[in-house]
């Protein structure tokens, strides 16, 4: 079944995993089912029930991902009391079947209430996801698959952490094709924690990424990443690592390219291996750090990804903004704020004078009439501003990059110098070499094109190519 | 791809000043670098990437100089230091014995470098540029050096390497590695300043991922309605092209097709590529004109002819500006038609989008010519009939497609004001398909977001079922175009649109010196917008929650006006 966060289709189907928009960061992931599948007792067969209202799953599948759906009237209080034992068992041996396709009533929308069918994108799955462990956000899995250079084709090594926001997002990156398709790519991933693997491959499953990743349950400090047995196991051949571990340096010595152990190494032979480790605190990157310089590896970075997310309003000063809901009543200018102060003394004389209440009346209308003009709609009046939202995330850790060259034998070097003979350099023929040849490519084409197309054709070549050089 | 270093492709090469170099390497040519002197490409092609070489001056027998540094060489100094570090740890328990050495009695003049300038450049020329001894000779003629701390001592040895040693280290030419030697060595703004963590949250936001490769389902009969190609996303790109080749990486379609990886295969490739290069003035070369006449011995892949996993660049010249895809084998103006890109890169202008009956090509129909005449006429007109006829057929097929929409994703970096792109685009996205905006500057994102502002939406709601209620007596279809005078975009469309702002912070990790980098780059700071594309109801729904009380009492007090206005007009 393709998995609807690499390949969604149109619309929703049955057992696609999709997710509830209710608003902003308020979301909910469910399995929709054609059949009440946790046996609930709702009439409508499987129901999800929201704060927004009641949505029977019959009125979302077939329904286009990204739909705005209404909630349905469903009777959530009589289910509640669940039959009694002997009433189920007599309703399973009677009825059966034919009692399903019968009482799975067709819904009625109900008066208000609505979401938005979505498929899942690693983004919105993360912002969703059941919290097991520390999550790793949207702008540092970014971050690191890129660093990472995980594209499709390649194989990532994930260990620890259970939440699944990375390995959905890294699943995402190096998909290209589901097994059996096309040369399709594995993303290996360790668990620590027996309890979360499982959980893990049950989400896998249901997420339709089943062949894609490859869970094990393992100790990688000990037992490193092959798969399988983990003395004479296969190698993933992975070319990027992520380590979400307490102590990464402990699971570094099996990241070698001839490991200690005699076996094989589950770097991938032939390309360079990319790593990043995610680490909370200073002292555990620092080791990690270390042991990495011993071990060879390259280009080591530390950096920590600063994000927050911008919320933009409408601020709305001013004396006219009375009853204007979130506005500030507040004179906007010093004119403004010197008018007032007139008007107010000069009301005040009026009180001291003791005049009449109906004469006080017509001048407050006055006054009034004199502030307040329509401003345009609501929606544009104020200025916009933009601040941080409100909650920061202000750490969330540190990402140590590293990265180890393939292997490199004299074999190696001997055949390449054989290949390309290390003595022949032409100075003079340098780089025009190259370029003359696609120049006189180019130069024969455009000649061509001079007395085919009109003229209309494709006259910017040439700029194209001086602003190239 | 990206194990070895690849003959004719180019890689950056990084220099010990931090500088990084572009170069293209054909084989046996020379490589300059300028004051860190040149090698032949030779040296260096077939060789795996990261390697860091340094220059030697005493070539080998058969004029290999290169010698390759290893990790151990290169983490050498903070190897040293960290052993130091565990040494004193064990010695000196904290608070007694020796105190710390500090920069008090240090004198920064040129006093204390024995060395003149000119002897400097004698062991220069001498030593030729085994850096090292120079370093050494002059660490030792320094007279303060003894009262350096280990903190300046290192620096000090850093910047004496920097200067002397004759070292480089070859990086594939990446995404990641040209959008930071386009901030760091050329004119950052060209790339909009777009730095790594905006690429990576661009493609994740935008959701760009490959999607299936369905290059050969073109094929399937018109009248089945074949189930929609995956993966199609509109690129907005003022970038020259760094946008278009960050998607394409997420997409795998950016680098050329595999040359394999094995030496023999290598050859074959290398043979096979000689070989078509030889014959540039042959029938090859009109490669487009040729393309229907079927005459060619393969069949060619037709430019734009993917159907899945591709990228429609939408564009405001008459050409794309994709220069920078030439660093990826790509050059838009000569095509490449074995790399990827020239299937699954489709262009299209904002006015082939808008308005395509004025559009200058599409508009311009070449008339048919009948087999028969086509065969009379001279090779070049006919050539010259079958380009243009191919070239109005290409562009109208990926016009339509990208019309009728129903693409997966919308990435944009774009100079033009945010919201008319996304006016025009978010329509044709599918429901549920990601759109993420890349802006340098905030300005133009908070304009952005207070046009899918909560009010604006909940106004625009209104505005239009009043104006629905005031046309069901009359026509089925609603004249909504005063809703969109007063709305320059549909805010129902677009959900939860956030705003974000990433910035990656380096550290400088050495024993008890860990600290962020005091200097970085300023510049812009780079913001992202990001929503999801849905499909409001025609129903009218009505929102439920905390807030449904207030608004019922509301519509209760408001409703009444209205709707007698209404009555009164329908009436009169």
């Amino acid at each position: 079944m393709p998995s609807p966060f690499l390949t969604p289709g149109e619309s929703a189907l049955a057992d696609n995993v999709a997710l509830l928009h209710l608003r902003r960061d308020d979301s909910m992931p469910t399995v929709l089912r054609a059949f009440d599948d946790k046996n609930e007792g709702y009439k409508e067969g499987k129901v999800s029930n929201t704060r927004f209202g009641s949505f029977p799953h019959s009125t979302l599948i077939g329904q286009k991902w990204g739909s705005q759906i209404a909630a349905s009237k469903v009777d959530t209080g009589s289910r509640g009391r669940k039959p009694t034992k002997r009433k189920a068992e007599e309703l399973d041996a009677s009825t059966g079947a034919d009692d399903d396709s019968a009482s799975t009533k067709t819904p009625v929308a109900a008066s208000s209430g609505f979401l938005h069918l979505m498929y899942p994108t690693p983004e919105s799955w993360t912002l969703s996801l059941p919290h097991r462990t520390q999550v790793v956000y949207t702008p540092d899995y970014s971050y690191i698959l890129h660093r990472l250079r995980a594209r499709p084709g390649s194989t990532v090594i994930e260990a620890g952490a259970g939440s699944g926001s990375f390995t959905h997002a890294s699943v995402r990156a190096v998909f290209n094709g589901y097994p059996g398709e096309e040369p399709a790519t594995k993303k290996q991933r360790y668990e620590f924690h027996e309890q979360r693997a499982g959980r893990v491959r049950e989400e896998i499953t249901e997420h339709g990424l089943d062949g894609l990743v490859e869970v094990t349950h393992r100790d990688v400090y000990e037992d490193g990443f092959l798969l399988g047995d983990p003395q004479t196991g296969r190698s993933p051949k992975a070319s990027a690592i992520f380590l979400d571990l307490p102590a990464p340096w402990l699971a570094l010595k099996h990241l070698v390219r001839h490991p200690a152990s005699g076996g094989e190494s589950p770097l991938d032979p032939n390309s360079t291996a990319y790593i990043c480790t995610f680490s909370p605190c200073l002292e555990q990157a620092e080791k990690t750090i270390r042991m990495m310089r011993k071990l060879s590896w390259l280009n080591i970075s530390m950096v920590e990804v600063q994000h927050n997310r911008i919320e933009v309003k409408r601020e709305r000063i001013g004396l006219d903004c009375d009853g204007i809901r979130g506005a500030t009543v507040f004179p906007k200018t010093v004119d403004e704020a010197a008018t007032k102060l007139r008007e107010d003394d000069a009301r005040a004389k009026r009180f001291r004078l003791g005049r009449s209440a109906d004469e006080e009346a017509s001048a407050n209308e006055n006054e009034a009439s004199s502030v307040k003009e329509p401003a345009g709609p609501l929606y544009s009046v104020g200025r916009l501003v933009h601040r941080s939202e409100n909650e920061l995330k202000t750490h969330t850790s540190y990402l140590v990059f590293a990265i180890l060259p393939r292997d490199w034998t004299e074999e190696d070097e001997q055949r390449c110098r054989q290949k390309y003979p290390s003595d022949k350099a032409d100075n003079n023929d340098r780089i025009p070499a190259g370029k003359s040849r696609k120049q006189m490519k180019r130069e024969f084409k455009e000649l061509r094109l001079k007395e085919a197309a009109d003229e209309k054709a494709k006259a910017q070549q040439p700029a194209e190519e001086t602003s190239e050089a | 791809m990206h194990s070895f270093i690849p003959p004719n492709q180019f890689v950056a090469i990084k220099l010990p000043s931090d500088q990084t170099r572009i170069v293209k390497l054909v084989p046996d040519s020379l490589v300059q670098l300028g004051k860190y002197g040149s090698f032949p490409a030779n040296q260096i092609i077939g060789r795996p990437f990261y390697f860091t070489f340094e220059i030697q001056d005493t070539a080998e027998k058969d004029g290999y100089k290169l010698r390759v540094v290893s990790a151990t060489e290169l983490h050498a100094e903070t190897l040293i230091e960290e052993a130091e570090a565990d040494g004193e740890g064990e010695d000196q328990p904290e608070g007694s014995g020796i105190p710390m050495r500090t920069n008090r009695q240090i004198v920064d003049d040129a006093s204390t470098q024995t060395l003149t300038l000119q002897e400097i450049e004698e062991l220069k020329k001498e030593a030729g540029g085994a850096g090292k001894e120079i370093i050494a000779k002059i660490l030792e003629s320094h007279t303060a050096l003894d009262q350096k701390t280990a903190f300046s001592l290192a620096k000090y040895t850093l910047r004496k390497r920097q200067k002397y040693l004759k070292r480089f280290t070859v990086v594939p030419l990446d995404v990641s590695t040209l959008a930071n030697f386009m901030l760091a060595e050329k004119d950052a703004t060209r790339t909009m300043e777009l730095r790594d963590e905006h690429i990576g949250l661009l493609g994740c936001f935008g959701n760009v991922h490959y999607g299936g490769d369905s290059h050969n389902e073109e094929s399937t009969p018109d009248g089945l309605p074949t189930t929609k190609p995956n993966g199609r996303y509109y690129v907005v790109d003022e970038t020259g092209g760094l946008v278009v080749a960050a998607m394409a990486e997420r997409m795998g379609i950016l680098y050329p097709r595999d040359e394999d990886e094995d030496e023999d295969d290598g050859k074959e490739e290398e043979e096979a590529t000689d070989s078509n290069e030889q014959n540039p003035t042959g029938e090859d070369n009109n490669a487009e004109a040729q393309g229907a006449t079927s005459t060619s011995k393969r069949k060619r892949p037709q430019a734009m002819s993917a159907s899945g996993n591709t990228i429609t660049v939408v564009h405001a010249s008459s050409q794309p500006n994709l220069s920078l895809l030439k660093y990826f084998g790509y050059d838009i103006n000569t095509p490449d038609e074995n790399h990827p890109l020239h299937t699954h890169l489709k262009t299209v202008t904002w006015l082939q989008m808008i308005d395509p009956a004025v559009d200058p090509i599409l508009s311009n129909r070449p008339a048919e010519i009948p087999p028969a005449e086509l065969a009379a006429l001279k090779g070049s007109k006919r050539s010259a009939y079958h380009f243009k006829r191919n070239r109005w057929e290409r562009i109208k097929k990926v016009v339509e497609e990208a019309r009728a929409g129903s693409f997966d994703g919308l990435v944009v970096a774009t100079l033009l004001e945010p919201a008319s792109v996304l006016k025009n685009l978010v329509p044709l996205l599918s429901g549920s398909a990601s759109v993420a905006v890349y802006s340098p500057t905030v300005e133009s994102l908070v304009v952005l977001m207070d046009k899918y502002s909560t009010t604006r939406r909940t106004a625009f709601i209104n505005n239009k079922r009043d104006l629905e209620a005031q046309s069901t007596s009359g026509q089925n279809d609603i004249d909504l175009s005063s809703l969109y005078e007063e709305f320059e975009l549909d805010p129902t469309l677009l959900l939860p649109p956030t705003l974000h702002r990433s910035r990656v912070r380096a550290w400088q990790v050495l024993p008890g010196r860990t600290h962020p980098l005091m200097t970085g780059r300023g510049g812009a700071e780079g913001y992202l917008f990001h929503g999801v594309r849905v499909i409001p109801t025609t129903a009218n729904v009505q929102a439920a929650g905390t807030f449904r009380k207030k608004r019922k009492l509301e519509q209760q007090t408001s409703t009444p006006t209205p709707t007698t206005d209404q009555d009164v007009e329908m009436a009169s």
